[in-house]
């Protein structure tokens, strides 16, 4: 439990499919800085410790960042796991503002390749990525996933319109989001209609590459700003390289801790509100799940088909990064993490979910070679 | 073209690794030698229809396969070979590629 630490603020930039001329990762970041302190109630003065994460930043480093922003800093992080970076960065934030490191934390992550830098960040991810994947014409993480996908659909029984439940379900909660980039409902016709990219994945399973940034402010739970709940995390577990590559990737790395977060958080899986589930394809979001005990019986098919189609369950409310757009992986785990928040403070607007009081966010990534090998999570909960 | 695909076994419990590693995950030994594979079972499939940043594309056969040996690793399939099929392995410089054992 994190009982001296909570998230204060949150904040983000405008996201875009293709950005315009003198934008950059930087002026993304900045503007996500400038509306989590804001919202914060914070002076920038007051911030002494900084956590960044992004694809594109190099070849400047988050000590760059940091001049460029003013900030002088007696803490400072830069982290470079993908998809679980954002929640890799809000335990090391928590724990630094807890043992006195530092007392107010700006964890941000942003990202603007545009199509063609993100084609070359996917064929040049690691080593392996460079001599043994992209030779093939392996398409990127669309090709790993839609393997993973396959293997996912053969093992529990799943059809793609299963994964249409998904996306189609989190288009809707797009639809109040006014940050997302895609908002327009979307039918199950739409969806199996749309072009195929990796067989068995098609346009609306890829999450699509914006550029934009997020940012969110750790402090003590005092700092909150009146009037509103501060977000106490409950508990916080992460795992790197949980099996070296040798399973189907279709658990990850939560199934290595699932039981001790919930252990650590004291509750259970049946007592979260609300979801943000780390979704760069509806099938990792299906694993992690499932890894987390939420889906009972391991019977993702019935789940999708009765929680999911049916809305009986809040998942990725603000449309995930399948509808709003995936700013990098760093920015995308955050952008969950601050739903979650909102959520939590009573503050989504059209997608509040009623009494929302506890809620989970997870981060998953670092596609190694068959699969991702970083993941995290962590229980968030509204403080009275 | 090479025939077979490199793998690299730990000298000390003989477990065939690919990609190549530092210590063996089974032993920590820090010792590996150079072997081959040739064959493989195709499990999974998928065909790349489209590149991020390419306006030419022509759609690829990818495929997760497990090897003789036991690795499973993914090849690029230059024919229109099904889960089920056993291939022969073949690498370019080093990546690896297959297809249909004749």
């Amino acid at each position: 439990m994190h009982a001296n630490a909570a998230i204060i603020g949150v904040g983000q930039s405008a996201y875009t499919r293709r950005p315009q001329p003198g934008q950059s990762t930087h002026t993304f970041i900045r503007d996500a800085v400038v509306a989590a302190l804001a919202d914060a109630e914070i002076d920038p003065r007051e911030v002494d410790g900084m956590a960044v994460a992004s694809f594109s930043l190099a070849p400047d480093a988050a000590i760059d960042l940091a001049w460029k922003l003013g900030l002088s800093l007696r803490w400072l992080v830069q982290d470079s796991n993908g998809g679980s970076s954002a929640m890799n960065m809000l335990g090391h934030a928590l724990r630094a503002v807890e043992t006195g490191a530092a007392s107010v934390i700006l964890v941000t992550g942003g990202d603007a390749t545009g199509l063609g830098g993100y084609a070359k960040v996917a064929a040049n991810f690691n080593i392996v990525t460079q001599l043994h994947l992209a030779p093939l014409g392996h398409g990127g993480p669309n090709g790993v996933y839609a393997l993973v996908t396959s293997r996912q659909m053969k093992t529990y029984g799943l059809q793609k319109s299963d994964y249409g439940h998904l996306a189609i379900a989190q288009r809707a909660w797009a639809a109040h989001n006014p940050y997302a980039v895609y908002r327009t409902p979307m039918t199950m016709e739409d969806y199996l209609a749309a072009p195929l990219v990796a067989d068995p994945l098609s346009r609306y399973d890829c999450v699509p590459v914006v550029a934009g940034a997020q940012a969110i402010v750790i402090a003590h739970p005092d700092r909150c700003p009146d009037g509103r709940a501060s977000v106490r995390v409950r508990a916080h577990r992460a795992s790197f390289n949980y099996d070296n590559q040798e399973g189907d990737g279709l658990q990850t790395g939560i199934s290595t801790f699932a039981g001790e977060l919930w252990r650590a958080a004291g509750i259970g899986p049946e007592d979260i509100d609300v979801a943000s589930i780390y979704d760069d394809y509806p099938t990792m979001v299906l694993a992690q799940l499932n890894d987390l005990g939420m889906i009972p019986g391991s019977d993702l098919a019935r789940f999708v088909r009765h929680n999911i189609a049916e809305r009986r369950f809040p998942l990725n409310t603000w449309g995930g990064m399948l509808s709003a757009g995936q700013p990098g992986g760093p920015a995308g785990g955050l952008n969950g993490i601050s739903e979650a928040v909102l959520q939590l403070q009573h503050r989504a607007g059209a997608r509040q979910v009623e009494h929302a009081r506890l809620a989970v966010t997870t981060g998953y990534g670092m596609t190694l070679y068959r699969y991702g090998g970083t993941a995290a999570a962590a229980v968030l909960e509204r403080l009275e | 073209m090479n025939r077979g695909v490199a793998i690299w076994r730990c000298v000390k419990c003989r477990t065939g690794f690919f990609p190549q590693r530092l210590l063996c995950s089974r032993c920590h030994g820090d010792t590996f030698e150079e072997d081959r594979v040739y064959e493989a079972m195709v499990e999974e499939i998928s065909t790349i229809r489209h590149m991020l940043g390419q306006t030419d594309w022509q759609p690829r056969r990818i495929a997760s396969v497990r090897t003789s040996d036991g690795q499973q690793i993914t090849v690029g399939l230059t024919d229109e070979s099904e889960p089920g099929t056993v291939i022969e392995l073949f690498e370019e410089n080093a990546a690896p590629f297959g297809a249909a054992k004749k």
